[in-house]
């Protein structure tokens, strides 16, 4: 019983690995599960997107859907996409890289 | 107005007043530009330009996104005496490499003596191997050294050379010149345009690339010396709401846009969006530059009128960028002419529908020809048309182009002993112009005519087909009818079983024509311009190669 301390610890460490884990092996997180609900909402039709589906290909978006996306993205996490970068984006998974690194940068203290 | 002058011209007139442009950015930012503080901006872009060896007569190309950015390059080429080449930037081309693409083609077809950019976009441009092409950022002209007066230019020496995003496969460079664009801003602003007051206020998403955001909204604005809010398109096509926010802030009184824009608002701005606009100020709400669907306009006033709309506020017009940009405008609503869609298409006489007749088209009306400015119908051996009959429609006038930048030869077929042929189809009716459709895209069949936009409609709503992605063409083929083909693109990878039985279908009745074959294709195969229209000779052209599904 005296290590109990050390075991709760453990505990939290062991949690704490699987959150992590969860967020790189492919587990969704707040990020992922949002912009696929968005994803959703803005299809015409019934989708179900993928990490790895394109928005154009796969999700049959046309080029104002991929706008209406950002917009969408942009009021929800409260962040402005960068013109260039829309001109880069073709996949889901670039789509959720995208709203990450811009909430992070946001979140960082200045 | 003032007399004729050029586009500096018309600038110094305003920077007299205390008026100017208020650019709105993508990310909603705002500025607001004197005219009086853009001249003096365009000085020190103009002295930076001749700083580097820039020569008037010059043409300048200028792929800039941001709004203020790209008006200031404009006004700054514009005095030092150069010609501008507005292209398309990266984030409205659709694609990295289709805006490399299209860039180079006309970096290339105006033999630019430079490119003036914004340095986020210059690494995105593919200028290797183009000769004496020098590649500058906005950011590095914006200091100087100013010119103390704007280079004098004669009003007839190009003022602006705009390459069409037409239907056809390579765009090609419309030659305008000071004097052109002089006598289409007066018509615009004149008493059977927009009959402009000084108290008028514009509010404008349109590209800046394109005729219509650049002429007929922003130039416009300069020419008649008013106050204007300029919108980035991207900032538009992510909220739709932030238009008719402007025009509700601002009091915009004068505002343009396409039918899609429209439908856009229709389908996405909201509710508890609309109780908070006030859209009364908005005298002429104008659509044009593609189809104008009646059911469209009826629904957006019918929707905005708690927001202090007005459907008499719209009007129908219609224009070309080889025309300027206007042929004209049907004031005070929407002016619809039910036509029998038979006759129409077999006999090309719009005879008004009886009641109960069994099918109808409905047209709108796109007013007048402008003052100064003729308009006539003709048929194939270019006799002129009585009213109600259908033909190819003319124009003439100072607003029709210079020709086709070093291209005789497309100059020829457009320019024929002083008509421009707009390529459109079209009648009179009580001299009012109602246009029906593109005549180089006519289908012949058993000495019938059947124009391809009524055909596509026909069948634009099917399920599982992207609505804006339907192409029907014709074939020409010896000793045989013309082939019919549609092509539809489809919205995922599969289309609705029984999508190809119920095209044939649509079509037989509402035309009577057979479909000759149906290709359903992926998403993303239709070419289409930069402003989102099909390619209808391009798509033609890669089906005959066997490339369109590649």
């Amino acid at each position: 019983m005296h290590d109990a301390g050390g075991n709760a610890s453990a505990v939290h460490a062991t949690v704490w690995g699987l959150v992590q884990a969860s967020q790189t092996a492919g587990l969704p997180d707040r990020f992922e599960q949002d912009t696929f609900e968005i994803l959703k909402r803005i299809s015409r039709r019934p989708i179900e997107p993928k990490l790895d589906s394109e928005l154009l290909a796969d999700l049959g978006f046309d080029s104002l859907q991929v706008l209406e996306l950002v917009g969408e993205l942009e009021d929800h996490f409260k962040i402005a996409v960068p013109l260039n970068d829309m001109t880069h984006i073709r996949t889901v998974a670039q789509v959720v890289a995208e709203v990450r690194s811009l909430v992070t940068a946001e979140e960082r203290p200045a | 107005m003032n007399g004729p002058g050029t586009i500096t011209d018309a600038l110094i007139a305003a920077a007299s007043t205390d008026r100017g442009i208020r650019a709105i950015e993508h990310d909603g930012r705002s500025l607001l530009l004197s005219y009086n503080t853009l001249l003096s901006e365009s000085l020190r872009v103009a002295g930076a330009l001749h700083a580097r060896g820039l020569v008037p007569g010059d043409r300048v190309a200028l792929v800039v996104p941001e709004v203020s950015e790209f008006i200031r390059a404009f006004f700054g080429i514009t005095a030092a005496g150069l010609v501008p080449v507005p292209l398309c930037p990266p984030a409205q081309a659709g694609d990295l490499p289709t805006f490399a693409r299209q860039s180079r083609h006309i970096l290339v077809a105006s033999r630019a003596s430079a490119v003036v950019t914004s340095e986020d976009v210059a690494p995105l441009l593919d200028v290797s191997g183009i000769d004496g092409l020098a590649v500058l950022t906005i950011e590095s002209l914006r200091g100087g050294p100013a010119i103390a007066v704007p280079t004098r230019v004669p009003l007839n020496a190009p003022a602006l050379l705009q390459f069409t995003s037409g239907s056809t496969a390579a765009p090609k460079g419309v030659v305008l010149t000071h004097a052109n664009l002089h006598a289409n801003a007066r018509a615009i602003a004149g008493p059977r345009g927009l009959d402009a007051r000084p108290t008028d206020i514009g509010v404008s998403w349109l590209p800046l690339y394109h005729d219509m955001g650049l002429i007929g909204m922003l130039l416009s604005a300069v020419y008649t010396c008013v106050d204007t809010i300029v919108m980035s398109p991207v900032l538009f096509l992510k909220r739709p709401t932030a238009w008719l926010e402007a025009i509700s802030t601002y009091r915009g009184t004068v505002s343009f846009a396409p039918n899609f824009a429209y439908e856009l608002c229709l389908r996405r701005v909201k509710p508890s969006q609309i109780d908070a606009l006030d859209l009364s100020s908005w005298r002429l709400a104008g659509c044009g530059a593609e189809p104008i669907r009646p059911d469209t306009l009826r629904a957006f006033a019918e929707r905005f009128a708690r927001a202090g709309f007005r459907a008499s506020s719209f009007v129908a017009s219609y224009g070309l960028a080889e025309h300027s940009l206007a042929v004209a405008f049907g004031r005070d609503g929407i002016h619809e002419d039910a036509v029998d869609a038979q006759q129409l298409v077999h006999h090309s006489i719009a005879v008004p529908s009886a009641n109960g007749s069994t099918r109808v088209v409905r047209l709108v009306g796109c007013g007048h020809a402008l003052p100064g400015h003729e308009l006539k119908i003709v048929d194939d051996e270019g006799r002129t048309l009585p009213e109600r009959h259908l033909g190819s429609i003319l124009a003439r006038g100072p607003s029709v182009m210079q020709g086709y930048f070093e291209d005789p030869v497309a100059t020829a077929v457009a320019l024929r002993d002083g008509w421009l042929h707009t390529g459109d189809l079209g009648y009179l009716a009580d001299g009012q112009l109602f246009v029906c459709g593109r005549t180089k895209d006519l289908i012949i069949r058993q000495g019938r005519k059947y124009h391809p936009p009524d055909l596509e409609s026909a069948i634009a709503d099917l399920p599982g087909v992207r609505s804006s992605g339907v192409v029907v063409f014709g074939i020409s083929r010896i000793d045989e009818p013309d082939e019919v083909v549609a092509v539809l693109e489809a919205r995922a990878s599969i289309a609705s079983d029984g999508v190809v039985e119920q095209a044939r279908r649509r079509v037989r009745e509402t035309a009577g024509l057979e479909l000759d074959r149906v290709v359903v294709t992926p998403p993303g195969t239709i070419p289409r311009t930069t402003s989102g229209k099909v390619r209808r000779a391009e798509t033609r052209d890669r089906y005959l190669a066997g490339t369109l599904e590649r």
